[in-house]
Order: structure tokens, then sequence, then C-alpha cells
């Protein structure tokens, strides 16, 4: 079966700066890959060490992406593509490029996914795939059950649910950080990946008209929290008698 | 008056939750409000959502629709949008609307807007609040395309109050609802409170110094104000408290009415977890904790005199 795996790279901390211009500077910051996406990278490799085929991994990002693509080929991907954008796009362009650019890897029959990137968080990557594909669809897989040619056998956990789920392929999965660990690459295979070039392409080699997307019309740090109270004292028990006083006027008791 | 359709989905207690009773009065606000209530033997949940002011209650009830698998619901949902001048779908923001929200949006054209703050109508577009990064970016996105669908963050606009008359139900006829997902089988976790849902959260981290400490008093005070528990990454790390419990970036995002967290230094990952919580409470050892610029109140002291203290404190106050 041939697999498909959406990397993302996104900021370490969160950190970021916006600029006059209303963009997102993330300089200074390690980019890293997209935590969820990693244990989404197990979860294909894990399949294909069941059923065999080939797994792609693909992102649509800057062009020094390529070391996170190196890293997945020595963790056991078989292929790598990078769609080169600089520009920001919001979900549903992106879900419809990388909808796109899955197509035409050779005879995809599952795109896995993280739960969410850690950055945008929209976690809509997953489910617009599908809608786009025309494939089905289970998010917040914690854990492969079992992998055949045809059909997934899924626990999924949401809030306070379990589920085990059964779907058929095609079909897009989106991955949560479940008891498997992301496997490490060998040190044989880093060696060997170094150096890999990576397929790149340009947006619109992949697709050729762009959806409508949201306009930004403004972009704003977060409001301050209303400057707090240190409820100081050295007498402890003072002070906690102090704070349910305060509690209980804020009607949050 | 713009069309708003407000998606009541089928919980697993049947009855309207708190965050539907926000947006149902979000949609009133924002125009001629359809409750679209979605299930398997959905009757009293329509009843219920047809007293909260919207205008009408559209169910949509298939037996093809009790697993609530989002492929399911979509496919549903887009049957009966079809020919429908509907301008904003609100939803909740709980992982399953949070999967429905996308994919529906997908099937209209690809407007999504995910869990934002705000959202509001002006003639020819849709302007809606939004925060990333850890909450650290807040954009503002104007759509002028129709149907924008909007999952809204819970605790963002006060809830609907039932009326004294109720608005006429309608049923949809929905047919060939598809769904590639088959349920083999489900269950609910049992015991505690639910984190998500939570008004109260308490949340341990390191400061609390060992596993044993943790568990001794973190559940306690939890219990001891009727609220759920959490933990810091480092902690689940750590391996004293299962990744279930985990507050922040790689783990859930809450937003209760109070958050009390104790022994938490308040790392930018923490605090994209936490911070639009109503009231936050710090108790920690080091007065330079990055956690007490977001707390409303902030106790300087050892978490081990501290949480005890604060437990016979509370169950004095009860008694």
């Amino acid at each position: 079966m041939n697999i498909v795996v959406c990397l993302k790279q996104v900021p370490r901390d969160n950190t970021v700066a916006i600029t006059s211009q209303n963009t997102i500077d993330a300089s200074g910051i390690e980019m890293i890959t997209n935590l969820f996406d990693e244990y989404a990278l197990e979860a294909a490799l894990h399949i294909n060490d069941t059923v065999g085929g080939a797994v792609t991994v693909l992102s649509l990002g800057h062009e020094d992406w390529i070391d996170q693509h190196r890293r997945a080929l020595a963790m056991g991907a078989t292929d790598a593509l990078l769609i080169n954008a600089d520009a920001e796009y919001d979900v549903y362009a992106a879900a419809s490029i990388l909808a796109a650019a899955a197509k035409q890897t050779e005879s995809p029959q599952l795109v896995v996914c993280g739960r969410n990137a850690t950055d945008d968080d929209s976690a809509a990557m997953a489910p617009m795939l599908a809608r786009i594909l025309g494939w089905s669809h289970v998010t917040y897989v914690s854990r492969v059950v079992s992998a055949s040619e045809t059909e997934l056998e899924l626990e999924r956990k949401l809030e306070d649910e379990q589920e085990i789920v059964r779907v058929s392929l095609p079909a897009v999965i989106s991955v949560a950080k479940g008891e498997t660990e992301p496997r490490f690459p060998s040190l044989l295979r880093v060696r060997k990946f170094a150096k890999a070039e990576i397929p790149t392409r340009a947006v619109a080699e992949v697709l050729s008209t762009l959806p409508t997307q949201p306009q930004l019309i403004d972009r704003v740090p977060p409001p301050a929290r209303k400057s707090g109270e240190v409820i100081a004292g050295a007498d402890v028990a003072h002070t906690v008698a102090t704070l349910v006083d305060r509690l209980i006027a804020d009607q949050a008791l | 008056m713009a069309n708003i359709w407000v998606l009541i989905d089928q919980t697993a207690d049947n009855v309207l939750s708190a965050a539907q009773r926000e947006i149902i009065a979000r949609a009133n606000a924002l125009g001629t409000a359809t409750a679209v209530v979605i299930g398997h033997h959905v009757d009293a949940l329509a009843t219920d959502a047809a007293r909260y002011g919207v205008a009408d209650v559209l169910v949509i009830d298939d037996a093809q629709l009790a697993s609530r698998a989002a492929d399911a619901l979509t496919s549903a949902l887009v049957a009966c949008i079809r020919g429908q001048q509907v301008d904003v779908i609100l939803t909740t923001t709980t992982l399953r609307m949070r999967d429905v929200s996308a994919a529906l949006a997908a099937e209209c054209g690809g407007a999504l807007a995910a869990d934002v703050s705000d959202v509001r109508i002006n003639d020819a577009h849709v302007d809606v609040v939004r925060a990333s990064h850890a909450g650290n970016v807040v954009s503002t996105w104007r759509y002028t395309q129709t149907p924008v669908v909007v999952s809204v963050r819970k605790q963002t606009h006060a809830e609907a109050q039932a009326g004294a008359t109720a608005a006429p139900i309608h049923r949809a006829t929905v047919s060939g609802i598809t769904s590639g997902v088959q349920v083999v089988s489900s269950s609910r976790a049992s015991g505690g409170i639910n984190l998500s849902d939570a008004s109260i959260i308490v949340s341990g981290g390191r400061g609390l110094g060992n596993a044993e400490n943790y568990h001794r008093l973190i559940p306690a005070l939890a219990e001891a104000l009727s609220g759920a528990y959490g933990a810091s990454r480092a902690i689940v790390d750590a391996g004293w408290v299962p990744y279930e419990h985990q507050v922040g970036q790689t783990g859930k995002t809450v937003s209760p009415k109070l958050y009390v967290a104790v022994g938490i230094s308040g790392a930018i990952q923490h605090l994209a977890g936490m911070r639009s919580s109503r009231i936050i409470v710090a108790i920690n050892k080091d007065a330079d904790a990055p956690i007490f610029r977001v707390a409303s109140y902030g106790i300087v002291g050892d978490a081990l005199e501290v949480v005890p203290a604060l437990i016979a404190e509370l169950s004095k106050r009860r008694a």
C-alpha cells in the first residue's frame, strides 16, 4: 500500500513576533517537525512494516524544510516531496495543494496527518484532505489496531470517549500522541540520506488555480491579562483564606 | 438579516451542553438562527433547543447518524444545505465538531474559521477573530464567500436562556447518508471529571517535587473544588501522570472559569493550553516564574504547605 504522510515545520515555542506588514516573524526560533506529524510518520511506518509499499513524506513550505525530509527518509520513509512556498496559505488552500500533490504520487491509498499543527492549530487538514479527495477519514487516532491492503482498524480518543473504528481505503487519518513513540533513525540511514536530493516543486506546478482565501484585516498580540494580585503574608492559613474570599467575590467558586 | 445555522450535534449525554447554549446565543445575536439538531433519536434535544430563542429548528434524524461519525454527519449536512442560502454555520469546538466543521467547510467552498473567539457580520462579509501560535498572535480574517463555517471557542459568549415560547420544529428528509467508517466499539472514560468540560481545573507540575506529592495533593484539591485535575508536560513526560491529563500545546486546551496551577513554572507551551481561563491562580515557590504574569492571584510559597491549607480552608467553608 502506498502512504502519503504530511509533515509541517513549526516554531519550537511559538514566541513569534508580528512584523509591520502583519506577517509572522519566527526568526531566531528553532523550526521543528510538528510533534503530531512525528506520530503520524510513525503510524505510517508501522502500517508499512505490516503491509509493505511506499511511504512518501509530503510538505508545503519553505525550501529549508529539506532537513525534516532527510530525517524522515532516515526513519524509513521511501520517498519525499516538498512543495516550495513562501506565502501564508489558509488551511483550505493548503489542503487543496497537498491533495493535488498526494494524487500525483503513485496510486496513494492512505494519507496520514498529525492531529493538528501546533502553530496554526486549525486541526482541519485531515478532514479537508479527505473531502477534497472524496475519501473517508478518521481523526484523533491513538493506535493502529490492524492494517491490511483494503482496511484499517483504528483506536481513537476523544475528550472522554474511546472508539475502535474500521475504515475502508482509500482514506485520510489524523494521528494524536499515542503509546508508540516515533522511532529513531538508524545512524546508517542518517548517513545514507544526509545529502539526499529532495524533489521540490512549485505550487503552480501542482495546482494551477488556488481557492479564494480569507483576507487578513488585523493582527495583534493578545490583550494583556488584567494584572494580578500576589497574596502575600507569612501565615499560610491567612493567605489561603484571603484567596478563597477573592475567588468567592469573583464568583469563581 | 443574515441566515445562521447553529449545529447541535447529539452528545454522549443527549442533552444541550453549555457550549451549545453559548453558540445558540451567538447565532441569535448574529441573525435569523436555525438550530440544526443532528443525530439519531434526537426529538428531546430538538424540543429543548427550540426553547432558546432560535427562529426555527431543523431536525436531521437517521439511524445512519447513530455512530456520530464525522463522515456520516457531513454527508447529511451537505445534503440539507444544498439550495439553501446560509451565511454562517456555527459549531462548538468539541473534537467531533472540529472534525465535522472542517469537512463541511471543504464541501461548501472552503471557508473555515476554527476555534474563534469572535464573529461579526457586516454587509458583504464575515469577520472572525482567532488566535494562533499558542495565543501569541490574534488575527482578524475577512471572508467574502458564504457559507463560512465557524467553530467557536467555549466561554467567549453568554449562554442562551430558555424562554416561554418554542420555535417551530421541521424535519429534514435526507437520503443517501454515506460513511466509510464503521464504529466497532465505543466506551466512555469512567470516574473523574473530564478536563475539557470542567469549569474548575487544578494542575500540578514539577514544583511538587515527586509523583507521590502530585497524587496526594492535586486530586484532593480538585475534589475539594469539585473540579478536574491536569498536569504540565514535564511531569507527563516524567511518567508521573498519564498523557490524558496533560494541559498545553501538545495536550489539551482548556478554558475553565478557574484554573489553579500548582508548582507549574508556566512555560509558553503550558500557557498555550490554559491562558484563556477566566481566573488563574498560581502557587509556586519561585516569585519570578512566568506563570505569575498570567495569574489573577498568586501565592508565592511551598505547594506542600499551601495546598493542604487550602483544602482545609475549603472544607471549613463548606461546613
